[in-house]
């Protein structure tokens, strides 16, 4: 078995341990839980430092396994990692081993509460790793199930159920779309194989048609779309993360939404080009969606969940645009943005869960003077707004910057616009967040707040932090592996454009493959 | 030679992290740490200096790839050329005496560990922008140097003004940063390099190679200059900013972060056209114009320094515009001299009045203090650039060059600059006579007595350099880094000479008709209107505040109401209403009555009979 497949099954094992634990004996939940977590962890940190020594297998992936599982139709239970995803794959294990001890207020239904943490964690990493179309859907269920039900039974706050109620509406909704769009791939291509590589292999030497392509990709630009709160179907991210327990949160908005994006990336940029192509303009105003107005509508949050989420959906427009320049620097940013974003939402939401915890509500104007008071989660908090606005020596600096920089040949004004949201919009709102809760008076009521103390307080935010500076001081650790995997990718995309004789026309220009670009 | 600048670059913040995890606990130690970092950065400096001096003098650098893919290769590294030596000088060396001053200023401050750990950040964040060979490794310190003066502003954070004015600072510095990264993005993709000297050799073979965008490229770049130098129109959060302690504004607003801007333009000033240069210049003067009346009517000592800073950057700014890139380094390194001396002087000041900061509350406190008296006159007499001071030269070269309309100068301009040098005199003898000389209008002024030596050394020293700055011969050693020829004194020296005389003898004498032994400001009595229109700095902030309220305010509102109301309630609430209703439209059919049963199953056999049979048969 590949190391990778270690990394997917332990927290998997941890569950089903679990279930065997006999009841008295709940002390041991929170440690199986936290033990499975951090192996995970550990193995991955091995993964993500062993990556560049390692020989690569079919396709430049790396860690392989491929096991046959139903032949007939072509199904196999296949995982391998590239300079794409080992990233991924390192981050959702730090957040779910900061998740597993950020599990406050968690005092009923232990067991079935860290039962599903793990699973979904499993779920979370087998998405990421699978390279079998079947089990990358397969997994992302296996870990999107346990979120709606973490948020229905621990959720907090009023709204729990019209949360639970709407996040599972959206989101299954969204995988639905996208699974159809991954059927139609299968048909179309032809390949008669749910093997990504074989499926890419076979794209490349026979074009999916130019008009299947602008059928397929908005199946795929929909359904994953919404699973990282494209707009305009975001409304269900913040008020699903503002009732959903901490754990869940964390590990959701950190690595789970990511998923959509890894999506578009593995299977939209290389099968389908033209579709992007001929969408690029739709994609790019959606993409616009995200970056100001989630901007805005974050600046008019008095609740800093409510903040944390609509910022969180604000950043993923970052990362709609690298995808949508379909350049080497632009997708290499994207990939570099959902890392950083990961670490930092999950750092985030932390934070506003201990908040929470502690407090009882993270009503902003409730709050105030708080650095005085509890100067650990303080610096914490001002980290991750420092971050959250693009301030460089945070891992987000580096994929803006290759984003913007990306994006800038095909979309200037695109490039205009998402940086007047990076360094304006997310400066305002993040700022306001650190002036209104740390800074200023300490009102009486919040004497009695405490900080995070010892080593598994301290923990999770010390872990995400850690991992937010490294990559922001020396960003190479993962953009180099991203670019070297990214490659092959887009040239693909750029060599089906040269293959199909037929130039695309866009939906809302002239034709050609000049007319990705907007005058003003 | 290059070691020694990386270790220069990197002491600072080897102290900002040894102090953050290690000495926290322990103040004095702290303290000690930093000084030492910048101490011995500038012993160093002194050092590249003189080897540098020895040395053939042509630029070296040493670089790391910082981030990589595709066409974009950013480098890290350090750069030494005469112009980053200059200036590694002037923010090791007044930084060092800065941070030596603040040992005494800050003693009992419950942050003290705090402070001396951001300002050690702070240096290393400035160093980068100095060593810098890379435009984006100079913006990533830039934004560095823009988090560390939001940490230093709000030092005392408890306060909400203090909390007020370093959020407006960081963001009024990220307008500007907007624009400069757009600019840096714009350069990049025509020139496909990032590397200054490779820039700037690529600008050289090919003046043209940007085309139509050169100008609004230039420009952009400028906003970043804008934004940390503090000019009109983002000039706004420097005032403000004089809410973090003393000693900061005297690092941040007078030597290093504010000269920032000035630094970025000299070394990129191969990127800007004429077209481009025409603006700077008009941006720069306007500024100086703005600041310096502005400063006539302010009551606040350290504000009234802010915007002689503000007016003094103008001048700085208005000579990279006029083609004198030079000539605003040198501006720029004797003003590091006397606006530190004047920041520290009155941070004496305030200090032995016991924290207060308006200079009618003062008065008579020449015989009190008089090491801070003779130093700060000195501060006073150089900025207003009386003979032999250095500000008499560094400006006098702004002016002659502002002059020669040859190269890139304009008669307007000269003439703003002149009023600009009476106008200084003007405000700067106004507080000097106020806070000095008269009678001591307050129990505290009574009471000052001299501050400690450890306070008062630094002065002596920024004193003697401030006389003395003239005679170093640091515009030559600049234009040499900046590799361009300078003209101007030469022909114009002497003109520039006369109404720089003239200037300070009519500021003098009005400062002196009004202010000597005054006790109430004569102008707001009889110039009411007047007074309050530079008491509200033009209304300008009020300005700002209504265009943001229309602009971007009114777009979160209209944006979180649209979330709110129509995508969340409408949209989405409307869609899962419909369902709902639909379920229960559906439920209503399924009474379990067996009587609607039969009607609706005999209802659907005539339905089906009618559309089967019925038209052919009716």
């Amino acid at each position: 078995m590949s190391l990778l497949s270690f990394i997917i099954a332990t927290p998997l094992i941890g569950a089903l341990c679990l279930l065997l634990v006999p009841r008295g004996y709940s002390y041991l939940y929170q440690i199986i839980a936290r033990g499975a977590a951090g192996i995970t962890f550990l193995l991955s940190l091995g993964m993500f430092l062993l990556y560049p020594q390692m020989a690569s297998g079919p396709g430049g992936f790396k860690f392989y396994q491929k096991t046959a599982w139903v032949e007939s139709i072509g199904i196999n239970y296949q995982v391998g990692v590239d300079g794409i995803n080992v990233g991924l794959i390192f981050m959702g294990a730090a957040v779910a081993l900061a998740a597993s001890f950020a599990c406050w207020g968690i005092n009923r239904r232990e067991r079935d509460f860290y039962f599903l943490f793990l699973v979904m964690a499993g779920g979370i990493l087998g998405a990421f790793a699978s390279l079998d179309v079947f089990f990358f859907y397969f997994f992302h269920e296996l870990a999107l199930v346990p979120t709606f039900i973490m948020i229905g039974v621990w959720g907090r706050g009023e709204d729990r159920n019209y949360a639970t109620f709407k996040i599972t509406i959206y989101l299954t909704l969204g995988a639905m779309l996208a699974l159809v769009g991954l059927v139609a791939l299968y048909v179309q291509s032809g390949a008669q194989t749910f093997d990504m590589i074989e499926l890419t292999q076979h794209v490349k030497e026979n074009p999916i048609a130019l008009d299947q392509q602008k059928m397929i990709f908005p199946l795929l630009l929909f359904g994953f779309g919404i699973l990282v709160s494209l707009w305009p179907f975001h409304t269900w991210a913040p008020i699903g993360y503002g009732a959903a327990p901490t754990a869940a949160a964390m590990l959701h908005a950190g690595v789970l939404k990511k998923f959509g994006l890894y999506g578009l990336i593995r299977l939209a940029v290389p099968l389908v080009p033209e579709g992007i192509r001929a969408w690029m303009e739709v994609f790019c105003f959606l993409a616009l969606g995200n970056i100001l107005y989630c901007g805005w509508v974050a600046m008019r949050q008095k609740d800093l969940n409510f903040l944390i989420g609509n910022s969180s959906v604000a950043h993923m427009g970052m990362a709609f645009l690298g995808i949508a320049s379909l350049s080497l620097i632009g997708i290499t940013g994207a990939v570099a943005i959902m890392v950083a974003h990961g670490l930092l939402a999950a750092l985030s939401f932390g934070i506003s869960g201990y908040l929470h915890h502690e407090k009882g509500s993270v009503e902003i104007n409730k709050l105030g003077g708080l650095l005085q008071k509890i100067p650990f989660i303080g610096v914490c908090l001002i980290i991750a707004m420092l971050a959250g606005c693009g301030v460089p020596g945070f891992a987000n600096f580096a994929g803006e910057v290759l984003v913007l920089f990306g994006a800038w040949d095909s979309l200037p004004w695109f490039v205009v616009a998402g940086a007047w949201g990076a360094l304006i919009i997310g400066a305002v709102y993040c700022l306001r967040a650190i002036r209104n809760i740390l800074h200023g008076a300490l009102a009486p009521e919040n004497e009695s707040l405490t900080d995070s103390t010892g080593l598994t307080g301290r923990l999770p935010f010390v872990v995400l932090v850690v991992l937010l500076v490294l990559f922001g001081i020396y960003p190479r650790l993962l953009t180099d592996r991203i670019s070297q995997s990214a490659q092959p990718l887009i040239e693909q995309a750029n060599e089906t454009q040269a293959q199909i004789s037929n130039p695309p026309s866009t939906l809302l220009g002239q034709a050609g493959p000049d007319a990705v670009r907007i005058d003003f | 030679m290059l070691t020694l600048a990386w270790i220069i670059l990197f002491l600072p913040l080897l102290s900002a992290l040894g102090i953050a995890f290690v000495t926290h606990k322990d103040q004095q130690l702290s303290a000690k740490v930093s000084i030492g970092a910048i101490g011995l950065g500038f012993v160093l400096t002194v050092i590249l200096f003189f080897s540098h001096l020895m040395g053939d003098g042509a630029a070296i650098e040493d670089s790391i790839t910082w981030l990589q893919a595709g066409a974009l290769d950013v480098g890290f590294g350090v750069r030494l050329d005469s112009l980053s030596i200059l200036m590694l000088l002037v923010v090791t060396g007044v930084g060092s005496l800065i941070h030596w001053y603040s040992q005494t200023y800050m003693n009992g401050d419950k942050s003290y560990s705090r402070y001396f750990g951001s300002l050690s950040l702070f240096t290393f964040s400035m160093l980068g922008i100095v060593l810098a060979t890379d435009f984006i490794q100079m913006f990533i310190f830039w934004e560095l140097v823009g988090v560390s003066s939001y940490l230093l502003i709000g030092f005392w954070f408890e306060k909400p003004s203090a909390a007020d004015a370093a959020k407006k600072a960081f963001l009024s510095n990220r307008m500007g940063d907007f624009g400069f990264i757009l600019g840096i993005i714009m350069v990049w993709a025509v020139a496909g390099s990032l590397n200054f000297d490779s820039l700037k050799e690529i600008f050289t073979a090919d003046p043209e190679i940007l085309g139509a965008t050169a100008t609004v490229a230039g420009l952009l770049v400028f906003c970043g200059a804008v934004g940390k130098s503090a000019q009109f129109p983002l000039h706004v959060w420097l005032p403000d900013a004089m809410e973090g302690p003393t000693p900061v504004s005297a690092l941040i607003h007078a030597a290093t972060m504010v000269a920032a801007g000035v630094y970025m333009l000299c070394r990129v000033y191969f990127v800007f056209t004429p077209d481009a240069l025409t603006i700077i210049a008009w941006i720069g003067g306007l500024t100086a114009l703005l600041a310096a009346l502005m400063a006539l009517q302010q009551d606040d000592i350290k504000r009234i320094l802010a915007y002689s800073t503000l007016s003094q950057l103008g001048y700085m700014v208005m000579a990279v515009g006029v083609h004198a890139p030079a000539a605003a380094m040198y501006h720029l390194t004797t003003h590091a001299f006397f606006k530190a001396l004047l920041f520290l002087g009155a941070g004496s000041v305030i200090y032995a009045v016991h924290h207060k900061q308006d200079i009618w509350q003062m008065g008579g406190l020449r015989q009190k203090m008089p090491t801070t008296y003779w130093t700060f006159l000195l501060g006073t007499l150089a900025l207003c650039g009386v003979f032999p001071l250095s500000g008499f030269f560094s400006k006098d070269a702004i002016l002659a060059s502002a002059a020669d309309t040859a190269h890139g100068g304009n008669g307007i301009l000269f003439g703003i600059g002149v009023i600009v040098a009476a106008l200084t005199t003007w405000y700067m003898l106004r507080l000097f006579f106020i806070t000095f000389h008269g009678e001591a209008r307050t129990e505290a002024a009574e009471t000052a007595k001299e501050s400690p030596s450890i306070m008062t050394v630094p002065l002596v020293v920024l004193a003697v350099a401030s006389a003395i700055a003239g005679f170093l011969g640091i515009e030559g050693f600049a234009s040499h880094g900046l590799e361009i020829e300078y003209h101007g004194e030469h022909t114009y020296g002497l003109l520039a000479m006369a109404f720089s005389f003239l200037a300070v003898a009519v500021g003098a004498s009005v400062a002196f008709a009004l202010y000597w032994k005054a006790e109430a400001d004569p102008i707001q009595r009889h110039l009411g209107l007047f007074s309050s229109i530079l008491r509200n700095r033009f209304y300008i902030d009020e300005i700002y505040s209504f265009l943001i309220l229309i602009t971007h305010e009114t777009l979160s509102q209209i944006s979180a109401w649209l979330d709110r109301w129509v995508l969340t309630g409408l949209v989405v609430r409307g869609a899962h209403g419909s369902a709902d209703l639909t379920g229960r439209a559906l439920r209503m059919l399924q009474s379990g009555n067996i009587h609607t049963y039969a009607f609706l199953f005999v209802i659907g056999i005539a339905a089906i009979m009618y559309f089967v049979v019925g038209r052919y048969v009716l």
